[in-house]
């Protein structure tokens, strides 16, 4: 069965899914809600599936996720995903899934302050730069350590979710200048087989 | 600082074949950028159309294109394609201004004053450490490293060269003043550094960053 995105293609967190489904092989159907200015997603049906109001929703048979780390794991561990993205030791991709959604989470609130003027963007801002500096940190060590991806020298569920915070930070004023070290696994995670974009990060590789 | 000066702004290794960089000294933007031969280019990070930055951009072979509407320049800043005038032969006004460009040390240097450039910095064989970007003054960073810091010192400088002892081998620092408030660091290690060495220093400079800006907050 395909499993069903409900989906806001500007939102950062519905690329999150969008990119693990293309990069592991498996379609969705893809349903696609008026967020902004439409509030698509504060229907009473789509409260029904997320009472929090918030999307990304994947529903797939009786299955329905709304945590992002949830829903990227469900569809890397399908029988029919190409395998991979989950390594046998898997605490260190879920240890830098939760740097994405916690420690990030500062980016997907700077860039909504910054694009749909929802708040103030100085304070996620300053803490979303912090955590890319922290990211950036981690790669230059893992560049020593002669590993190209953040949980290892493989593409893990982690750089995925990892990536859409950098590659659109331009978006709530971060500039790429001053890491070196993300630009770098970027050009990286670009270049794995069915990577895709989403407004706001350039198709040009 | 003087600008009568190669002026690091970037490791070599940092900016691969075929991808592009933006890189700032004393608020001039600059592009730095290198062709799929492999070959460095430091260029006005603005293009000439609609002032977009071209370090936005994407390189092919020896051109990089602009994001906005792919005007494309050669590897001497000429213009020579606009993809919305694809008919048009291509002014020569339209061009963009470069300086010139060196590699050494494991460092990119760029030449902003006016007049030749002379001979490239001579600098030894280095292992690249990382740029460290700080929220503070150069000043306030040359200060400390003439002292001593966590990552090594007292330093000996010559320009915007930074010379350290440290316990994983000498250090060469390349000095880039960003801004009023903000640095960057280019550091590289002599010798033959074992990779827990060079995660050492990584710590280390970590550490130096958190006590510069510290200062800095402070003051």
């Amino acid at each position: 069965m395909t499993p069903r995105l409900y989906n806001y293609d500007l939102d950062a967190e519905c690329y999150r899914v969008r990119l693990v489904a293309s990069v592991v092989g498996i379609p969705l159907d893809i349903v696609g809600l008026d967020v902004f200015p439409g509030h698509d997603h504060l229907t009473d049906a789509m409260l029904a599936l997320n009472p929090a109001g918030r999307l990304p929703v994947l529903v797939d048979g009786p299955l329905v996720l709304t945590q992002v780390p949830a829903i990227l794991w469900h569809l890397a561990s399908r029988a029919d995903a190409t395998p991979g993205l989950i390594p046998a030791a898997p605490a260190i991709t879920l240890e830098w899934l939760g740097f994405a959604m916690g420690d990030l989470a500062s980016a997907t609130t700077a860039r909504n302050a910054a694009m749909l003027g929802q708040g103030d963007p100085v304070a996620p801002r300053r803490a979303a730069r912090a955590a890319l500096r922290r990211l950036d940190d981690h790669m230059i060590r893992a560049g020593i350590a002669g590993h190209g991806f953040v949980a290892g020298d493989r593409l893990s569920l982690a750089d995925l979710a990892l990536f859409p915070a950098f590659a659109l930070s331009r978006d709530f004023g971060v500039d790429h200048d001053e890491f070196a070290a993300l630009r770098l696994w970027a050009r990286r995670v670009r270049a794995v087989p069915g990577f895709i974009t989403m407004p706001g990060i350039p198709d040009y590789h | 600082m003087t600008q009568d000066l190669w002026l690091p702004l970037a490791l070599t290794a940092a900016i691969e074949p075929g991808t592009s960089a933006g890189s700032v000294i004393d608020g001039v933007e600059i592009a730095v950028w290198r062709d799929t031969a492999g070959r460095i280019h430091t260029w006005e990070d603005r293009c000439p159309h609609r002032g977009m930055k071209l370090s936005f951009g994407f390189v092919r072979g020896d051109h990089i294109a602009c994001l906005y509407h792919g005007w494309q320049y050669d590897a001497a800043g000429q213009c020579r394609y606009i993809p919305a005038h694809p008919d048009v032969e291509v002014p020569k006004s339209i061009c963009v201004k470069t300086w010139p460009v060196a590699e050494a040390g494991g460092m990119v240097w760029v030449w902003l004053a006016a007049g030749a450039a002379p001979q490239a910095p001579d600098l030894p064989q280095t292992t690249a450490l990382r740029s460290l970007y700080l929220d503070c003054p150069l000043s306030r960073v040359v200060t400390l490293l003439q002292a001593a810091t966590p990552l090594g010192g007292p330093a000996r400088l010559a320009g915007p060269i930074a010379y350290l002892p440290s316990d994983a081998g000498a250090l060469v620092v390349g000095l880039q003043s960003i801004g009023p408030d903000r640095c960057a660091l280019h550091i590289t290690v002599t010798g033959s550094p074992t990779s827990a060495q060079l995660t050492s220093l990584t710590h280390k400079a970590e550490a130096l960053r958190r006590f510069a800006e510290a200062m800095e907050a402070a003051a």
